[in-house]
Order: C-alpha cells, then sequence, then structure tokens
C-alpha cells in the first residue's frame, strides 16, 4: 500500500476537517430522532399506560403458566378436565356462553323532543355505535350486547335500508338498552365513571337519541351470540 | 498513508465526542459540504497517483467547493430551485469518475509492479 502516499500537511488536515463534518452531520441527524415535544403529564400518561400493559402481560403469563403446571402435574384422565376447561373459557371468550357479571346498562330512546311531525324515523348511524363500542372495550368491557344481540369480534354493524342493523338484526325499538358486563365491580364502576364523562352522549344526540347510563349494576345477564361462525381460512384436520 | 486516515478517525471521535451539533435546518447545506469535502479527497487522492499533487490547488479547492456547493444550495432554497441537486450531480459523477481513475491506476501498478516502484514519489 506504499503506492498511496499523501503525507501532506494540507491533506491531513483536510481529512481531519472531513471527519469532523462527518461526526457532526452524524450528530445532528441522530439528535433530529429523539426530538422531545412532549411535557410532562404526556411522558407521565404514556408511563402509567405502558405500566398497566407490563402488568396486564404479566398476569396473562401468570395465568398461562398456572394452567402449563396444571398440565403438567394433573394425570390424563384430569387432563380432559382441564381442556374441557379451555374449551368453556374459549367459549366464553369468543361469546358463544351465556355470561353473567356486574356492569352496566346504557338505555338509548329517541329524542321526542327534536322529533317533529313527519320527520323520518331516526336511527342510530352505525359509525356512533361503532365509536360507542370501542369506548366501552376500551375502558373495560367484558362482553357487550345491543338489543339482546350479542358482539362478539366479527359483529357487523351496518346501514341497510333505512335501518341500522347488528349482525343483521335491525334496531328499531327504543329505547333500547346496551348491556355491558365487566370484569369486576371496580371495573364497572370505572367503565361508568369513563361513560359520564364521555362525549358520546353528543354523538348520539346529533343523530336525534338520547342516552341515559344506569349505575352499576351486581349482575347482568348478556345472552350468548346466536349466528354462526364464518370462518374461511381454517379447516378440521382429520 | 496512514496518517490522514488517523487524523480523519481523530476527527470522526472529536466530533462526536464534543456532541457538537448544528440546527435542523442546516443539516441540508451541512451534508451537501460533505459531498464536496468527500469530492475533494478523492480527487486529491487521484491526483496524488497521478503526481499531480499540489496542496495550494487541493487545499483551496476543498474550501471553494464546499462554500459553492453550500451556497449553490442557499441559492436554490431562496429561488425555490432544488439547485442543490445540480451540486450533486457534480460531485456524484466527478466521485465516480476519480474512483475509476484511481481503481485503474491501482490495477495498472498491481499488474506491473516494477514500474510502478519506479513511479512511485514520496
Amino acid at each position: 500500500m506504499e503506492m498511496i502516499t499523501i503525507n501532506k500537511k494540507g491533506f491531513i488536515f483536510i481529512c481531519f476537517l472531513f471527519g469532523v463534518m462527518l461526526a457532526i452531520q452524524i450528530n445532528s441527524l441522530k439528535k433530529e430522532e429523539t426530538v422531545e415535544s412532549q411535557d410532562t403529564w404526556e411522558l407521565r400518561q404514556k408511563l402509567t399506560e405502558a405500566m398497566k400493559t407490563e402488568s396486564n402481560i404479566l398476569k396473562e403469563i401468570q395465568e398461562v403458566d398456572e394452567r402449563l403446571a396444571q398440565y403438567e402435574t394433573k394425570n390424563a384422565q384430569s387432563g380432559r378436565s382441564i381442556l374441557q376447561d379451555t374449551l368453556n373459557d374459549l367459549r366464553l371468550e369468543a361469546g358463544l356462553e351465556e355470561l353473567e357479571g356486574p356492569g352496566i346498562i346504557i338505555t338509548v330512546s329517541k329524542a321526542d323532543e327534536f322529533i317533529n311531525a313527519g320527520d323520518s324515523n331516526p336511527y342510530i348511524s352505525p359509525s356512533v355505535l361503532r365509536k360507542l363500542m370501542n369506548e366501552l372495550n376500551r375502558y373495560g368491557a367484558k362482553a357487550i350486547s345491543i338489543a339482546d344481540q350479542r358482539i362478539i369480534t366479527y359483529s357487523t354493524i351496518r346501514y341497510i335500508e333505512g335501518e341500522t342493523k347488528v349482525d343483521g338484526f335491525p334496531l328499531k325499538n327504543f329505547p333500547m338498552q346496551i348491556k355491558v358486563v365487566t370484569e369486576d365491580e371496580e371495573s364497572a364502576e370505572k367503565l361508568y365513571n369513563y361513560m359520564q364523562v364521555s362525549t358520546i352522549s353528543d354523538d348520539f344526540f346529533i343523530d336525534r337519541f338520547n342516552i341515559s347510563i344506569s349505575e352499576p349494576k351486581q349482575s347482568i345477564t348478556i345472552p350468548a351470540y346466536n349466528g354462526d361462525f364464518h370462518i374461511k381460512s381454517m379447516e378440521i384436520v382429520n | 498513508m496512514w496518517l490522514p486516515i488517523l487524523s480523519l478517525i481523530i476527527g470522526l471521535s472529536l466530533g462526536i465526542l464534543t456532541d457538537l451539533e448544528i440546527p435542523n435546518q442546516y443539516s441540508d447545506y451541512l451534508s451537501i459540504a460533505i459531498l464536496a469535502a468527500l469530492d475533494t479527497l478523492v480527487g486529491g487522492i487521484r491526483a496524488q497517483l497521478q503526481n499531480l499533487y499540489d496542496e495550494k490547488i487541493f487545499v483551496t479547492g476543498f474550501f471553494t467547493n464546499i462554500i459553492l456547493a453550500a451556497s449553490l444550495a442557499f441559492l436554490g432554497v431562496q429561488i425555490g430551485v432544488d439547485l442543490y441537486l445540480a451540486a450533486v450531480f457534480a460531485f456524484g459523477v466527478r466521485l465516480f469518475q476519480n474512483i475509476a481513475v484511481i481503481r485503474r491506476i491501482l490495477i495498472t501498478k498491481w499488474s506491473f509492479p516494477r514500474k510502478s516502484e519506479k513511479r512511485t514519489i514520496k
């Protein structure tokens, strides 16, 4: 490598300058990625959320671990009953079983004072209903039914020919009840508080509906899902 | 050979360690200046291999190129034309040409080692 021999002071100095420039650019670009525009409270909130997620995940891990231990310790006969338990749990989670628990009832009724003679029948727009579902789920709902129609993962809320339909069932009898079951009474209380401050009632009001939210109740029953599951990309292995 | 690389490494580490940084809006200028500097450096190496290296020309070329490139970019921002692309293009093309020349020279030197010994001048 003798042939590239540039031991001139100028060249060395400029190599040095080039290095500094490169370093500055790298520094600047690195800083760009981590521009902090959040205040303490936002960060706190994020931290709380992250901690909540963490504790949830830990809880889940614990549950799974427990189940694993059960599988391992019990003999074949009782292993079957555990499988049965798992199946029941899954059915419960999927909405195929009736569910009873603490929760709240939201009653949706027509806002008669805004309905003049000759007006078309008001309907709840699907987007408002979906927003409500999302809010309920976010704030701790375990199971929801609209007018005794169980809402599951596959449930559809659509507007079809002047009526909003949940899984094909038209919502036309008002007042209508939306039942929400939560994990325990504490989360029912929380959900109730959240719904008190939620702006969702304004959205319903635009559609000419009033909603009222019941106090948390000890026991609410939500019916099982009565439709079919359409699973396209799965089949039974023989 | 090793002194330029050593000084490059010293410069890099010094820059990173001092945590110097420039405001966001100027980073475009710096990037184009870096391109100009890279072009000049490669040009210098090529000139050395061809025995045409002149320190005055090299050092002045380095600063003029940087200043020209940065002012071209600045002018481009002022008149709303992406003029810095002209600089990127010019430097980019020349960079490749210089590297091609360097490659040819090195290949020739390695292929005919005896001749190269005569040609190499420190």
